[in-house]
């Protein structure tokens, strides 16, 4: 169980004027200006959740998972996992999370990967038998044979995220931050790691908070999103509010031999549309149009646009998340 | 306290991996510091040959080589590189994993560093002191080795470790405040080098000067364990200058507990 109640964060941040005159400026008078990193963010968590944590870069995504994990401490507000406080004991608390930042890794460089874990089997006490027992399903899961020899600067990225990932697992924590742990990672490599993740929640009741950028990660694991922008929460609801909620934009597709479709169609004229609830692309003979289908319901676009044009193949779909979310991300969330 | 070691002492065979995987780089750097052993004797040797003493407070010329070779590898032994690692680390964010993890950040660089010295320490040791003995014998004709004074030099240059590992760790914590710690440490390294008595012996110093630098942490560095191997210090001297090593310690590792209760708070994980 999480509760995240009111959280801020606030940084300094100096600011030099350009230039070589700015640079030597700030060298004697530094300026700084504050920067609210996160703003008085709330939402729970219950145990066995996974939760998506979405947002456009710089949103603060990792500012929140950083004090979550204990690494950053709060301005204002409080976070309480499992009833503790991350700043306060910081060692006790972090026995009971596993930490993936998907940029950086908690493998030792130099050491073969087989020797990462015996070290961290020692920081957390894993008893031998239980170790035994981790490993091989670790092993199982993340398929860790091939490489578990090989020094960690060795391997290549794919392979360190799923090595990391299993370092968070070792000690079978009871919640797991996962900050892009697909990051960088080709299709297969992130199928593996989903379905790893899904294994791990499913079969014990492993508490998950991932933020990624790949929203398939996060219509594969988690029914339900907080996203926040500028560090503030926006949204936070299941997959499905979201898209009842902004997911009026459908997408027509048709392909047309009249050379200046567009022209002659004139959406935004006929339909009287702005840019908001409108956008048409097109692409050699192929049209996209995506359109607020609450503005101008389907049936009325299909009829128009067959009427008015030779049309040779047409479509229509719901717009996929990451549509909604690009448009969330482009315009923010009033 | 054996639980405490057993969670620690993987980082020190972690730290002695990593030697393993970069001998070569370790090995330049043994030769760089043999070289200006050399650089300094020849100084050395010049002042002394254009001097008409034969001794210049307290030192005579194969003592004060006795002191150089000494003064080299004690500095060898004691080096920490705590400064720059808890800088590096500070300004490229990588401290946030050790963070996650439930262990004392202080101790698990101090465990690591141990592992990356302890074969080099060994491996110059051994042969340094013999070559120290060597000198000596040929060159004031007595044999003067001493399994006391080489027990308490070990102890001393022990307690002169951790002074300088503490000591270090402070200072790194300093780019939590400045972000970036090069040239601060430059000029870190050649103060402490003079108050430590590497570059001249601090008995050297006009009296009132000495007085001050032996009672600062510089000295407790690689001054004491050098005099008392030279069996310099004796009796109460001797004691005192312990004493004083284990005041140091204790004050820099209170210190850095201090400074990183207040600086992680500072902290802003820079990137990512």
């Amino acid at each position: 169980m999480i509760t995240v109640d009111k959280l801020r964060k606030e940084f300094k941040k100096t600011v030099k004027e350009p230039g070589l005159k700015g640079s030597v400026k700030s060298l004697f008078k530094p300026k700084s200006k504050k920067v609210i990193a996160v703003r008085d963010i709330s939402f729970e968590v219950p145990k066995g959740e996974i939760l998506g944590f979405i947002g456009p870069n710089g949103a603060g995504k990792s500012t929140v998972i950083k004090m979550l994990t204990g690494i950053l401490t709060p301005t204002s507000g409080s976070c309480t996992i499992n009833g503790k406080n991350p700043t306060q004991n910081r060692k006790n608390y972090v026995k009971e999370i596993g930490v993936v930042f998907g940029q950086r890794t908690q493998l030792w460089w130099d050491l073969p990967l087989r020797e990462t874990y015996g070290v961290l089997k020692e920081i957390y006490e894993v008893p031998d038998d239980s170790y035994k027992k981790r490993m091989a399903f670790l092993n199982e899961v993340l398929e860790l044979d091939d490489f578990i020899s090989s020094p960690v600067r060795t391997l290549s990225l794919g392979q360190r995220m799923r090595a990391d990932i299993a370092a968070s697992l070792l000690h079978s924590p009871k919640v797991l931050f996962l900050d892009e742990p697909t990051i960088g990672l080709d299709v297969v490599v992130k199928d593996n790691i989903r379905k790893a993740i899904e294994h791990i929640n499913h079969h014990e009741k492993t508490t998950v908070i991932l933020t990624t950028h790949d929203l398939a990660d996060i219509e594969q694991l988690s029914k339900r999103i907080v996203m926040i922008d500028k560090g503030s929460k926006v949204f936070d609801g299941t997959i499905s509010d979201l898209k009842s909620k902004y997911g009026q934009i459908r997408e027509m597709y048709f392909e047309t031999g009249s050379k200046n479709a567009v022209e002659v169609l004139g959406y935004a004229k006929h339909f009287n549309l702005g840019d908001d609830d409108l956008s048409v692309e097109t692409e050699g003979n192929a049209v996209k149009v995506r359109f607020n289908s609450s503005a101008v319901p389907v049936s009325d676009m299909l009829s128009y646009t067959l009427g008015k044009i030779n049309i040779s193949d047409i479509s229509v779909k719901d717009a996929d998340i990451e549509e909604i979310i690009r448009k969330l991300y482009e315009q923010g969330v009033e | 306290m054996k639980r405490k070691l057993k969670i620690y002492l993987p980082f020190v065979n972690a730290g002695m991996q990593e030697v393993a995987t970069y001998r070569v780089n370790w090995i330049f750097f043994m030769l760089g510091e043999a070289l200006s052993c050399f650089v300094t004797y020849f100084i050395w040797a010049a002042v002394y040959s254009s001097g008409s003493k034969e001794s210049m407070n307290g030192f005579t010329m194969p003592q004060m080589i006795v002191y150089i070779v000494l003064m080299f590898l004690t500095g060898t032994i004691i080096a920490s590189d705590g400064a720059f690692v808890v800088g590096e680390e500070i300004r490229d964010g990588s401290i946030i994993m050790r963070m996650i993890k439930p262990v004392s950040y202080n101790a698990t660089f101090l465990f690591q560093e141990l592992g990356n010295k302890l074969p080099t320490e060994i491996a110059i040791a051994v042969p340094m002191i013999i070559t120290v003995e060597i000198i000596r014998t040929v060159m004031s004709g007595m044999f003067e080795f001493n399994v006391l004074r080489l027990v308490l030099y070990i102890l001393s240059c022990a307690l002169a470790y951790l002074i300088n590992f503490y000591f270090n760790i402070c200072f790194g914590f300093i780019a939590f405040v400045i972000k970036y710690l090069w040239g601060a440490n430059m000029m870190k390294n050649v103060i402490v080098g003079f108050l430590s008595g590497m570059v001249i012996p601090l008995s050297f110093l006009p009296e009132a000067i000495e007085k001050v630098f032996l009672f600062l942490p510089f000295s407790s560095l690689n001054y004491t364990p050098v005099m008392i191997y030279m069996g310099k210090y004796g009796g109460t001297e001797l004691l005192y200058c312990v004493g004083l090593q284990i005041f140091w310690v204790l004050f820099f590792f209170g210190l850095s507990k201090l400074l990183w209760k207040a600086s992680v708070k500072r902290l802003s994980a820079q990137g990512g």
